[in-house]
């Protein structure tokens, strides 16, 4: 399954880069993390119970960055395990300035395998949409926050 | 007139005159059946046995770079696990069909180093319950590292991913087979219609009771008892014997009550083998029962096929010359009882038609999907939905009518025995007086009348046909066709019928019934012969391989029972029945010329109360034997029977010889009504007319027609296992995958006539794999309701609602390509 999307932060690109790049800052932006472990700069692990409406899905993720052009660009290899359920994805956001703040076209490249990979796209797009939804609220909040604590 | 009485313990017909053969005397195993007294697989229970568990792969295609069962063993109540390193130490690859490079696949009965399709089983899980089994089995870790999946056969040559290292291509056979004069048909040819693009689904049939097993291991036999659900044991066997390094002495199969097999519990070998291994590993018996979705993601697909490039040569009045094409087919990620399949077809290879002349070019590829194994009108069922959506496309581009384009092309009643174009020998039938019952079932006279008051109400009517050539009792030698090292030929079955002590007469069967009531027509057989009621003939249920009676292709599949089951049955019967007038003669002092079967005992015709019941003759032969004539001393009361059609090897060179015995039929009409606005349609009239020559009990071919029917409605309009670009089955489960209910049944009109079969005992037929003319019944029904709107052509076997929609909205697009060039 194929996402993407454009959103557009009142903030400096400085700002929001910051924000994507602090495993802090983005746990808080993710929906259901229990657990954050960061292991390197490029390496983070997080334990996550993921709304599917059926209980949630518990998933071991990790994520690691493979390629980065500060402030700009980057991608992200992402593995997440778990019961009835393994995900892999590819990601990537781009930042450029755009009337005083920051724009930021994203895509992923989503794979689901198990049982919840068999419920198939026309059960999972809306779930997907609505949960990057949330975390793009969520990741304004903390660019926002984060210009506020800055500033 | 007769009529037949039920009562709660005797079933018992009161046709005293007439031959038990014939009469619809109500089925004999219904009585524990429907009282919950079978026994199914799930119901056979052992002290401390374990329940086992399967940890399969979420991955259609990927290397396993770890496992660990360590936690999962470590739970308490767990009893032990298997994995694939185990396997392959243990057990050998199972032996391949398949000619190289295909031969060289590892086949395992768990999944070593590699995964293929999503489903496969990893790791074996055995615990005290079957919930802890599940349990445990998700502590077990594995790790993968993901390869891109193919998941269209059409994508599997060239530089796709390769499934098997082994093989070193996806492609598991191929082969032309060219019959007749094709450059002279298209140069007779007025008309060359050309098909870009034909696509049979991928589904499957579905059983009632899901696979399963219980396996004993005997320590100092060193023999493994499998009671199962196995349609196939000779076939099992073959496979299961050299994988566990053993002699097929050490594998007792056993069986009684099976709900449904369809074919797809023809390959359960590889669990089996699971089981085998796990008895033995951890010294209890151990029990496996299939979860449905694993059953959906993993048991034996129906094969799916492409039609590509057809070109077929026609007289502008229909007449059919010759056809070529390139057949595709997508087995899976194994071959498990391919590549079978893809010589299979060619027992109808012109259909129903007086094609002469004929080119196939069949391709077999791997893909990682769930391998496919036979189901339900096996490899013929795709074959003929291809030569039936022929005739319709033909009179579609043509404007004909494909009623007469059938009557014109039909093989007819008066060249009956009809040898094909590639020496396969249509028994007996006459098509063109089925499809005329059919259309009066479903009052064709008044069509056009019909479609203007459907019209008027705002619907698309349309009316398709569809037929199926059932062949029955298969010639194994064709499998040299596709392997001619296989060492393969002809087919048999076994039958015992003994009169024991008290005069009880008990037959054996090496059939494996999975719900077709085998012990029905069975006793109308025996009691024909030896002259007693239904009744007083005790059929063992089930099959059980130390009762000796059983052959190599001993089991339940492809069409047969009629022929080569109750061909062993009636070659026991009158066995016994011989040996009961040597011993009556001997005993009465009369000729045995002068005696009679009859009422239970053997007696002088001109003087019927000379007489000695069965019990007499059976306590005489096994009792009380001092004293008898030597001439006796090969009356055992105690018959076997190996029946054996006449077949040859085929001619390999020329892919030419008879592949099977008889030819059963079925025509379906089918009037739908389409609703413009949604795609979506109502069967309003259907019409199932059947011959399968010689019917010993019609109420129970009936009730093959309606479930074939039901088969082929569901695959037309709902049953599709579909596959996402990962792998991903869509379908997993009876939420997505909906298989017919009664209220999705229409009413059903049926009708047969009976054209027995001039080659078998009793001029049956094998049947029951009718289903193939639903489907195509509803593709052209569809076809018919759309032509002047849009005018789509039908090129999938495959037509739910959403896709029927997209006919009438986007016909270009969504419909077959077709064009024709005058010749």
């Amino acid at each position: 399954m194929n996402v993407s999307g454009e959103r557009t932060f009142a903030a400096p690109r400085t700002a929001v880069w910051k924000v994507l790049n602090d495993p802090a800052a983005m746990a808080k932006t993710m929906p259901g993390v229990q657990s954050f472990d960061v292991h390197d700069a490029a390496r983070w692990t997080a334990n996550v119970k993921i709304p599917l409406g059926l209980g949630g899905l518990k998933m071991q993720i990790d994520m690691n960055k493979t390629e980065e052009r500060e402030p700009e660009f980057a991608k992200l290899q992402i593995k997440g395990k778990g019961v009835g359920a393994m995900l892999n994805m590819e990601t990537s956001f781009e930042l450029s300035d755009a009337d005083g703040g920051t724009a930021m076209k994203w895509a992923a490249e989503v794979k689901l395998a198990g049982p919840v990979g068999s419920m198939g796209q026309r059960v999972l797009q809306p779930i997907v949409n609505q949960q990057v939804e949330h975390v793009l609220s969520a990741l304004d909040r903390e660019v926002q926050a984060a210009v506020a604590g800055g500033s | 007139m007769t009529s037949t009485t039920i009562t709660p313990e005797r079933v018992e017909s009161d046709a005293p005159e007439a031959t038990q053969k014939g009469q619809s005397v109500p089925r004999k195993e219904d009585r524990r059946l429907v009282q919950g007294e079978g026994v199914f697989i799930d119901d056979v229970k052992r002290h401390g046995m374990g329940y086992i568990h399967f940890v399969r792969s979420p991955y259609a295609h990927a290397h396993i770079t770890s496992i660990d069962v360590s936690k999962a063993e470590a739970l308490p109540g767990v009893y032990g696990t298997l994995t694939g390193e185990e396997v392959a130490s243990l057990t050998e690859p199972f032996f391949q069909l398949a000619k190289a490079p295909a031969s060289n696949l590892q086949d395992y009965a768990l999944a070593v180093g590699k995964v293929r399709y999503v489903g496969e089983s990893i790791v074996a899980v055995v615990a005290e319950t079957r919930e802890l089994a599940r349990d445990a089995s998700e502590l077990v870790e594995i790790e993968y590292d993901p390869i891109a999946p193919i998941v269209d056969a059409r994508m599997a040559q060239g530089d796709a991913p390769v499934l098997h290292d082994e093989a070193g291509t996806n492609v598991m056979w191929e082969g032309s087979f060219e019959w007749g004069d094709l450059d002279a048909a298209f140069a007779e040819a007025d008309k060359v219609i050309k098909i870009d693009e034909l696509h049979f689904h991928r589904f499957n049939s579905t059983p009632l009771e899901t696979d399963g097993a219980l396996a004993e291991y005997n320590r100092g036999t060193g023999q493994w008892t499998v009671h199962c659900n196995n349609q196939f044991p000779g076939f099992a066997a073959i496979m299961m014997g050299p994988a566990l390094r053993c002699g097929l002495d050490k594998l007792r199969f056993v069986t009684q009550d099976i709900g449904g097999g369809f074919g797809n519990k023809i390959t359960t070998h590889p669990q089996l083998v699971v089981c085998c291994l796990l008895a033995r590993k951890l010294r209890r018996p151990v029990q496996w029962t299939e979860w449905r979705t694993d059953f959906h993601m993993s048991m034996s697909h129906a094969n799916e096929r492409w039609f590509l490039d057809t070109e077929v040569a026609v007289k502008n009045d229909g007449t059919l010359l010759g056809f070529r094409t390139k057949a595709l087919d997508d087995t899976g990620a194994w071959l498990r009882y391919e590549p079978l399949g893809c010589i299979i077809w060619s027992q109808v290879a012109p259909g129903m038609y007086r094609w002469r002349n004929i080119r196939v070019d069949f391709t077999q590829v791997a893909t990682n999907k769930a391998p496919c194994s036979p189901n339900r009108g096996y490899s013929r069922m795709q074959h003929l939905w291809f030569t039936e959506r022929v005739i319709d496309i033909v009179a579609h581009e043509l404007d004909l009518d494909p009623v007469e384009v059938r009557k014109l092309n039909y093989v007819r009643s008066d060249e009956m025995p009809y040898e094909t174009p590639n020496g396969c020998v249509y028994d007996s039938g006459d098509y063109a007086r089925m499809l005329d019952i059919g259309l009066e079932l479903v009052d064709y006279a008044n069509i056009d009348a019909r479609r203007a008051d459907a019209k008027a109400r705002g619907k698309l009517l349309g009316l398709g046909i569809g037929s199926t050539l059932d062949s029955g009792t298969n010639n194994f030698a064709q499998s040299q066709l596709i392997n001619s090292d296989l060492q393969f030929s002809g087919n048999n079955e076994v039958a015992t019928v003994k009169l024991d002590i008290f005069g009880e007469i008990v037959v054996t069967l090496g059939t494996v019934p999975q719900g077709q009531g085998h012990e029905t027509p069975t006793s109308q057989v025996v009691s024909d012969i030896l002259g007693c009621s239904v009744d007083d003939v005790q059929v063992r249920a089930g099959h059980d391989s130390y009762w000796n009676s059983h052959a190599g292709f001993s089991g339940t599949y492809a069409s047969q029972f009629a022929v080569t089951g109750l061909g062993a049955v009636k070659g026991a019967a009158d066995m016994l029945a011989s040996q009961i007038k040597r011993l009556g003669s001997a005993v009465l002092g009369a000729p045995i010329e002068a005696l009679e079967l009859a009422e239970g005992s053997v007696r002088i015709k001109d003087n019927p109360e000379v007489a000695l019941p069965f019990m007499a003759c059976g306590a005489i032969i096994n009792a009380n034997n001092a004293g008898l004539p030597d001439d006796l001393e090969d009356v055992t009361l105690n018959c076997r029977y190996v029946y054996k059609p006449s077949f040859q090897v085929p001619d390999l060179e020329r892919n030419f010889g008879n592949l099977t015995l008889t030819y059963a039929t079925q025509i379906h009409v089918a009037v739908i009504e389409v609703d413009p606005e949604t795609g979506y349609y109502d069967i309003v009239d259907y019409a199932a007319v059947d011959d399968c020559g010689k019917r010993i009990n019609p109420r129970i071919v009936e009730g093959q027609v309606m479930g074939a029917t039901a088969l082929a409605l569901g695959a037309a309009t709902w049953e599709i296992y579909a596959y996402d670009e990962d792998g991903n089955l869509l379908t997993p489960n009876f939420y997505d995958y909906h298989v017919p209910h009664a209220l999705d049944m229409p009413p059903l009109k049926t009708a047969d006539i009976e054209s027995p079969s001039p080659f078998t005992p009793l001029g049956t037929k094998g049947m029951g794999e009718g289903g193939g003319a639903g489907i195509h019944a509803i593709c052209a029904a569809v076809q018919d309701a759309l032509r002047g709107n849009g005018d789509a052509i039908v090129s999938d076997s495959h037509n739910p609602y959403h896709k029927v929609w997209e006919l009438l909205e986007h016909p270009a697009e969504a419909g077959g390509h077709v064009s024709v060039v005058n010749a």
